[in-house]
């Protein structure tokens, strides 16, 4: 990429500032809730999530709606844990702070679609990483899966025509929605979710999942994460948890950069059936469905704050 | 052709959480994959638990730890386990059963396999449903590849061999007449234009396609007649290999690696895997479905 066409991009994401701003409880959250769920102190997480009002209602009713069943709608965050679980909650906090930075509006790309990908993404990452080793990132490698395509917002916001014109592009020929970007504007959401990334000053590691994520080989700083966001991404995308479009093309994960790279990192990737990890994947598909509703309110049960 | 895209994963609803599950069924569930390469996801477990309550009746058998002593112990644990395999695979002899199979064969299959075959002087597909038991899934290809015969298939010839083990199926599958549970998937459209009327409650298949197809009787163990089955470009061998022990299917999928062309691909049904019995083939992911493939030799994966 040129240095002027890496300039433009930087200059039109510092000017993302008058829209939507991410809630400043989001960062410390990602900070904390990066850690194994064994180590995350309940009362840090409470504490935290308490400085921000509209937050802590909306994840409270996240979590008192169908969706998770409750015969009582949990009235505080602690209340929320003890009955869902950190993991849940920290699903929901997290969704919902992304979803307060980027409202459901009508852009050229579907949020809905959008957030179910990187939710899907998410749970995939973690699911692989718990696998891979008992001892790994897993939570690391959720907020990696959550955040890889937070480029593809950007596009919404700042090349909104150029980036209509690549999603119309991909879901009329079928092809990967990067390859599109490619075409139409030179660069892809790789290149802005860089910059927003670094403007919003998320760890290295998870700036090279959003920069590199496409293109492992060039990946510097987290190499096997990168390559697990990858293959994680690919999966999601042949499992119902896509762009909304038929991508036409088949998907050899064993032949793929990205799967040697974590062969080298864990030896007992060689053992794994793949074909049942597939199957497994998509228990949690309905779930992901039902909380990106909820939070983007095309449910009946909430009104969207 | 049709436009219908069926979600890949079906919906169930939300209560049926896997809380509400006897934990047997997860032992049953781990059993049968282990056994027939069948997985049941834990949003379709719901299935399997109405299988083995079907097996539980006819057995009396009170509980479900009950069922899974019968399941588990000799003598009965062999014929058992067959019994509960037909139980949740009986509501998939239907045509147009996997969408999603399908879509991966005419969208992305036959495009990639009509490029790499186009120089070739003999423009020909080869195509074997192997246990095709009474039709559905052969009539379903021909009918798929009739869609294709003025577009990308123009000048192809496609032969589909449809072979099973059981004479009485095979007969059965040569007639082609289905009523409307065989045809719940069937849009009007292919019921118009592939079928005749037989009676109020029974449609058969017009010659158009059924002359694409050439059915007969086959022992998928018989050795030496699986070496003659060459050159195939697709097969398809749906909830068949399920009843396998592990050394026979074993065999089985490497006569299939044999007996495919490079650039081939294998199907299972949808829910069924080759588990880790066969290390040559790829398993590639199509939007929605799984299928092993034969790496072709100007790929440089083999």
């Amino acid at each position: 990429m040129t240095t002027s066409l890496t300039t433009t991009i930087r200059e039109r994401v510092q000017r993302i500032e008058t829209m939507p701003a991410i809630p400043a409880v989001f960062l410390p959250l990602l900070k904390l809730l990066s850690r194994s769920v064994e180590e995350v102190q309940l009362d840090e997480v409470v504490r935290l999530v308490s400085y921000d009002g509209t937050i802590a209602a909306q994840c409270l009713r996240v979590a008192g709606s169908p969706l998770f069943g409750l015969s009582q709608a949990p009235k505080s965050i602690k209340a929320a844990v003890i009955s869902l679980g950190m993991r849940r909650v920290e699903t929901i906090l997290l969704t919902c702070c992304l979803g307060q930075a980027f409202p459901a509006k009508k852009w050229a790309l579907d949020p809905t679609v959008f957030w179910r990908h990187s939710l899907g993404c998410a749970l995939v990452c973690r699911k692989f990483s718990e696998m891979l080793s008992a001892t790994g990132d897993a939570e690391k490698a959720y907020i990696a899966g959550l955040l890889h395509d937070i480029g593809f917002m950007v596009n919404c916001l700042a090349f909104s025509q150029d980036f209509t014109r690549a999603v119309e592009l991909a879901s009329q020929d079928g092809i990967p929605l990067d390859e599109a970007e490619h075409a139409t504007m030179g660069f892809t959401h790789c290149a802005t979710g860089q910059a927003l990334a670094e403007k919003w000053k998320l760890p290295d590691d998870i700036v090279d999942v959003i920069a590199h994520h496409h293109a492992v080989e060039n990946s510097q700083k987290a190499r096997p994460l990168v390559a697990l966001v990858h293959v994680s991404d690919l999966l999601c995308r042949m499992r119902g948890l896509g762009y909304g479009y038929y991508e036409r093309h088949k998907v050899d994960l064993i032949a793929d950069p990205a799967w040697a790279i974590l062969l080298q990192e864990h030896r007992d990737l060689e053992g794994v059936d793949l074909a049942r990890f597939t199957f497994e994947l998509d228990e949690g598909v309905e779930e992901i469905h039902a909380l990106v509703a909820t939070v983007f309110g095309s449910a009946p049960a909430l009104a969207r704050t | 052709m049709t436009t219908i895209i069926q979600p890949a994963i079906a919906r169930p609803a939300l209560n049926k959480t896997p809380e509400t599950v006897d934990p047997v069924y997860r032992q049953i569930r781990d059993l049968v994959y282990k056994i027939s390469g069948i997985y049941k996801a834990e949003e379709k477990l719901y299935l399997l638990a109405d299988g083995c309550a079907r097996r539980m009746k006819q057995l009396n058998a009170r509980t479900p730890r009950e069922y899974w002593d019968r399941l588990t112990a000799a003598p009965s644990r062999d014929a058992e386990l067959r019994e509960l395999l037909n139980e949740i695979t009986i509501g998939e002899t239907c045509l147009f059963r996997s969408q999603p199979q399908l879509d991966a064969l005419r969208k992305v299959i036959l495009p990639e396999l009509v490029a790499e075959k186009a120089r070739q002087i003999t423009k020909r597909l080869r195509i074997w449903s192997a246990g095709c038991s009474t039709g559905e899934e052969s009539y379903t290809l021909a009918m798929n590849m009739l869609e294709e015969s003025d577009r990308l298939l123009k000048g192809w010839t496609v032969e589909i061999l449809a072979t099973d083990l059981n004479d009485r199926s095979v007969e059965t599958a040569k007639a082609g007449i289905y009523g409307d549970y065989a045809l719940r998937n069937t849009s009007d459209l292919y019921k118009r234009k592939y079928f005749s009327t037989v009676d109020e409650k029974k449609l058969q298949v017009r010659p158009e396609a059924k002359k694409l197809i050439t059915f007969s009787r086959l022992n998928l163990q018989d050795d030496s007649k699986m070496l003659f089955m060459k050159g195939m470009d697709l097969i398809f061998c749906c909830n068949v290999l399920i009843y396998f022990d592990g050394a026979s299917k074993s065999k089985v999928i490497n006569h299939f690696f044999s007996n495919l062309s490079f650039g081939g691909y294998f199907f299972l049904g949808t829910s069924e895997s080759l588990m880790k019995l066969n290390e040559q083939f790829h398993l590639v992911h199509f939007p929605g479905t799984i299928a092993y493939w034969k790496p072709s030799l100007s790929s440089g994966k083999l």
